[in-house]
């Protein structure tokens, strides 16, 4: 007897997110399947998006080998998001590390406009994450959100202690929020509906936090995952939105990634690759080798 | 169903307060409430009781027979302080609670046949908490079997199988679904037998406002399945109401919400339409968040 493999449809689909304006402009999610799935019925009508590392400061605590492919940059966060897109990049996410008061507590309008000069530079779109601080992100992304206005940039963290007037200020002037909760798959979705409430929820993209290699990671892999199933199977209206893996970040804080080149490069690349596999859309990386070390990977397949 | 009284509960500060200083009107104003409110028993939890274990439970005991005729349950988890408990009420009391545990089997199952009292004996063993319906089951009917052996009979025990809080990362659902199945089954593995849950434990979590929600819609759930009884709030009206058959169109929407029926909450007043999401998240057919009756 011919053997005949069971095909799934599922009844949920993650929303499609576009970010970004006109030529410079990315779509994310829109997928009705599980990732890697594709044996089941439905499609995933958008690849998976990687960008890359800015910081608005020249870096305190990186090893050489991270900074050394930028090395002539890292003291100018423009020059440094041009240079990323030599890298084949979707987007540049530029991180506003100075803004937090423990930092160097930059003002806000210095980082507003540091925000809309990056973003005028260059031909992807622009993420932006405010440094964490949910005060001072009440104070700083605002700001950025009105200075430039009409952008659509993919502003967060959106956090349960600042969503109503940083979501606000996002949806006034036009941009698209990343939603960001603590690993926790009941506080995600309490975060989304909370601001769903007068956001539209095709402009929200979850960041569930992603934890490295060895810190954590399996929590992350275990949430992205999960977060899929209830929006693809059970069709949770508040699950299906396209996820952000902002893994550069914790990756390169980690002993055995600043020990040396080519272990951080696998520590990056291997998160990344893992996080991919749960169902993560955007990938934020920081290092250049480690990213065409992903895609390698991914073109093996 | 039958409600046990959960108010005097040392983790209530004016409680602790009122047992450290002897002072009996807290805990008779609880009593004679809970009494009035239609409690078939009184829980005195009095937690770990570390000094002046005996006199304290006497006297607490006898302060709450003072006001009330009904039987109580003497909830801790030291044997001394279960004796003088047990020893001390004037109706045939519930000892509250029994385990798998050795030293439980020990030092507080003894005491139920020695004082010819009911018994809430929970799933727990040496090994912790059951993680599933059939390993909870297992569980029981070993310790049921070892409690027969010291002479209590099954209709003397009352089995918890123990309720965890919906709110806990991505499991409290599955245990929500797990233990309404268990309830369900229970009857059918140990004919005769009764059970009994901690009822606000579900809500652990929630905020407090919320919580009643939970409770309530989660008592008609194991009241349809069969359960015996609930430690609850009995000064909770709209909970005793729920359980005497005052609101039969809720119990109607939550029972069809059981059975996985699509139900069209367009036309429904705002307090069912809660009572049909509280189901939903309780059954695990929609993920739980502190938000729930908001989406």
């Amino acid at each position: 007897m011919e053997y005949k493999a069971p095909v799934e449809a599922y009844a949920g689909v993650v929303r499609e997110v576009t970010v970004g304006k006109a030529k410079k402009s990315m779509k994310i999610g829109g997928e009705n399947i599980l990732p890697l799935h594709s044996f089941d019925e439905g499609s995933n009508p958008n690849p998976a998006r990687f960008a890359l590392e800015v910081l608005d400061m020249t870096p305190q605590d990186w090893p050489d080998h991270l900074v050394e492919p930028f090395r002539d940059a890292v003291s100018d966060p423009v020059t440094w998001a041009k240079k990323c897109q030599g890298f084949g990049v979707d987007a540049v996410s530029l991180y506003l590390m100075s803004t937090d008061p423990a930092v160097k507590d930059t003002p806000a309008d210095e980082s507003a406009a540091l925000a809309r000069e990056v973003a005028e530079s260059i031909d992807v779109p622009l993420i932006l994450y405010g440094s964490g601080d949910e005060t001072k992100d009440a104070e700083v992304l605002p700001r950025v959100a009105e200075v430039c206005d009409g952008l659509n940039l993919l502003i967060g963290p959106v956090l349960k202690e600042n969503y109503e007037v940083v979501g606000r200020a996002i949806l006034d002037h036009g941009h698209t929020a990343i939603a960001q909760s603590p690993l926790d798959i009941n506080l995600l979705k309490e975060m989304n509906v909370k601001l769903g409430k007068f956001f539209p929820p095709e402009r929200i993209v979850i960041d569930p936090l992603s934890s490295a290699l060895g810190y954590g990671m399996e929590y992350s892999f275990s949430l992205i995952e999960r977060v899929k199933q209830i929006g693809i199977m059970t069709k949770d209206s508040m699950t299906m939105m396209p996820i952000i893996a902002n893994l550069g970040f914790e990756c390169w804080k980690t002993k055995q990634a600043k020990e040396n080149r080519e272990q951080g490069l696998l520590w990056e690349g291997i998160t990344a690759l893992s996080l991919l596999m749960a169902g993560a859309n955007v990938l934020v990386l920081r290092h250049p080798e480690s990213l065409r070390l992903l895609k390698e990977t991914m073109e093996v397949r | 169903m039958v409600i046990i009284g959960e108010n005097i509960h040392v983790i209530a500060n004016a409680v602790s307060t009122a047992i450290s200083q002897r002072d009996p009107k807290v805990i008779q104003d609880l009593a004679r409430a809970q009494t009035e409110a239609g409690a078939h028993y009184l829980d005195l939890n009095v937690g770990p009781m570390k000094k002046d274990t005996e006199e304290t439970m006497e006297w607490l005991v006898n302060a709450a027979q003072e006001v009330t005729e009904l039987p109580l349950s003497i909830d801790t988890l030291n044997p001394v302080a279960m004796e003088a408990g047990l020893k001390a009420c004037k109706n045939r009391p519930l000892l509250n609670s029994a385990s798998g545990r050795t030293n439980s089997k020990e030092q507080m199952l003894p005491l139920a046949q020695k004082y010819n009292c009911d018994v809430v004996i929970s799933v727990m063993t040496d090994k912790g908490m059951p993680p599933d319906v059939e390993s909870k089951i297992e569980s029981i009917m070993d310790t049921v079997a070892h409690a027969n052996d010291l002479g209590i009979a099954t209709e003397d025990i009352w089995v918890d199988p123990i309720l965890l809080p919906i709110s806990t990362a991505g499991e409290g659902q599955r245990f929500t679904v797990l233990n309404l199945e268990f309830i369900e089954i229970l009857e059918d593995v140990l004919p005769g037998i009764k059970s009994t849950v901690g009822l606000s434990n579900t809500s652990n979590g929630v905020p407090e406002d919320l919580r009643p929600h939970l409770n309530r819609t989660y008592l008609v759930m194991l009241d349809r399945n069969g359960l015996y009884s609930a430690i609850a709030d009995p000064l909770d009206k709209e909970l005793m109401g729920l359980i005497k058959g005052e609101m039969p169109e809720v119990v109607e929407l939550i029972y069809k919400t059981m059975d996985g029926e699509e139900l069209d909450l367009s036309g429904l007043p705002e307090k069912q339409v809660e009572y049909v999401k509280t189901a939903r998240v309780l059954m695990g057919q929609t993920l739980y968040s502190d938000a729930w009756l908001d989406s």
